[in-house]
């Protein structure tokens, strides 16, 4: 009974992976319709044009494609008293503006921030969040998303992704170019078995671009979520209170145990599977590596400010 | 486990945690003649302490059947060499399985709005590593002090990361002289 599966540590992943299926399906969607329009010979200027309005369309509605995609309602002031209190305080102390506040009813503690500009930017947290925090370690979370709002980080990776469809649409066109010797616009009578197959290389070498800007985008927002860490806890003054809300939402604090080290004791076998499935097995195959990472960053603000 | 003579200095200066000079040892007694003469070679030693280490000592023996030896002393390097004899002389008997843990108690100076209260590090013979106890009442731990208290000193000292080894040792002894 010690050594089983938790179940806190699959818990994390409903909401990101809502999130990220939703913007998954449309980089496909709009992928393969520009692949589409490449193949039926519009110029490659007007699907430049055609992909940057799809891309600022994309981060236009970025706000109401995230809060559909999760289910998070805006919540009034009249509906969640507190919680606008809380938020007002936190922005009050450091001039910062007010966001609009979210609720997303659901028991899987999680939070999100998002929105084009400061002003218009959303604040979003799960009720399981509200309950399973105290006050302040809720303060911590919500003074980390204030932190991706102040650092726009919405913008940051709404740019990373214009790069990323950018890097694909040139390694695109100029496979498009290789294969057709040069020839401007000749792509309508040159369909057949050859035009079938160079469609398929061209979709595939799409999704490998995909895959690698997908992978990009996670390296800078794994780095933009350190730094939201760093100055949430700059705005608080207690990075101490973010690492524990951390610990708590990841279910690392409940794996503390309880029981007696004597009453533990006894159970031979015990001491003999954590010592081999101990640290390293938990590294290799934890679900949440990064959670242990921004902890310990977080502590050691917390050593040197103390 | 001598690594705690000069960590004990990082988690004064970082944690306001200072060792109040009470650690002890403790082990799984069992029955039989051998151990009735490891008992006594160690009682033959507690008997001797002074004037080599300046320490006080006692003994108490708690429900779970466990033997603890309470040293207490003005100097960390006196409380080290006492609880490391001891051990050794469990080892050298050939019952080193039965050692369980050393504890060492710290208390904090700092107030941060809550009582003054003992805290303690704990060392596991089967691990060989160091893990915090906080407790903070029946069955309840702070759980962010302990994290502090590794974030402290875990890289000084071997560290128990893995937190769900972290047990607590409930009703220590150390302090119900009675």
């Amino acid at each position: 009974m010690f050594t089983k599966k938790q179940p806190w540590q699959k818990r994390d992943t409903g909401l990101t992976a809502r999130m990220i299926v939703s913007f998954a399906v449309l980089t496909v969607l709009y992928i393969i319709f520009l692949s589409v329009l490449a193949y039926v010979g519009v110029s490659a200027i007007a699907i430049a044009v055609i992909a940057g309005i799809m891309i600022l369309a994309q981060w236009y509605f970025s706000d109401k494609i995230v809060l559909w995609s999760t289910g998070a309602k805006i919540v009034s002031r009249e509906q969640f008293p507190e919680l606008h209190d809380l938020v007002e305080r936190i922005v009050a102390r450091n001039n910062l503006s007010k966001p609009r506040i979210a609720v997303i009813n659901t028991r899987t503690p999680n939070s999100f921030a998002t929105g084009k500009t400061p002003k218009s930017s959303i604040v979003a947290v799960t009720t399981g969040l509200m309950d399973e925090l105290d006050a302040e370690e809720l303060e911590g979370v919500i003074a980390h998303e204030l932190a991706h709002i102040k650092n726009r980080d919405v913008l940051v990776l709404t740019l990373a992704s214009i790069f990323s469809v950018m890097a694909w649409y040139l390694m695109r066109f100029g496979m498009y170019g290789a294969m057709f010797g040069g020839g401007g616009g000749g792509g309508y009578g040159r369909r057949g078995n050859e035009g079938g197959a160079a469609m398929l290389l061209i979709l595939l070498i799409a999704v490998i671009t995909w895959i690698a800007s997908f992978l990009i985008i996670r390296a800078i927002s794994r780095y933009r979520e350190y730094v939201a860490d760093r100055d949430g806890a700059l705005i608080t003054g207690k990075p101490s209170k973010l690492a524990s809300a951390l610990l708590k939402i990841s279910g690392t604090m409940k794996r503390i145990p309880t029981r007696d080290l004597r009453e533990i004791e006894g159970m031979n076998a015990f001491f003999i599977i954590p010592a081999v499935s101990g640290s390293s097995f938990t590294n290799l195959f934890s679900t949440h590596p990064p959670v242990a990472q921004r902890v310990k960053k977080l502590m050691e603000m917390e050593a040197a400010m103390s | 486990m001598f690594s705690l003579s000069s960590a004990y200095v990082t988690l004064e200066v970082k944690m306001g945690l200072k060792v109040t000079g009470r650690c002890a040892l403790t082990f799984k007694t069992v029955s039989g003649t051998f151990f009735y003469e490891m008992e006594q070679d160690i009682r033959q030693f507690l008997g001797n302490l002074q004037p080599e280490f300046d320490l006080t000592w006692r003994t108490t023996t708690d429900s779970y059947g466990y033997m603890w030896i309470v040293f207490e002393g003005k100097r960390i390097e006196d409380l080290l060499a006492g609880l490391t004899t001891v051990s050794d002389i469990v080892e050298e008997r050939g019952f080193s399985d039965k050692l369980l843990a050393a504890v060492f108690e710290f208390s904090s100076d700092r107030e941060e709005g809550r009582k003054t209260r003992q805290q303690y590090l704990i060392y596991n013979y089967k691990r060989n590593k160091f893990y915090p106890f906080v407790p903070t009442g029946q069955k309840t731990i702070d759980a962010e002090q302990q994290m502090k208290i590794m974030a402290a000193v875990a890289e000084e000292i071997p560290f128990e990361r893995d937190m769900t080894l972290w047990y607590p040792l409930w009703d220590l002894p150390l302090r119900s002289l009675g």
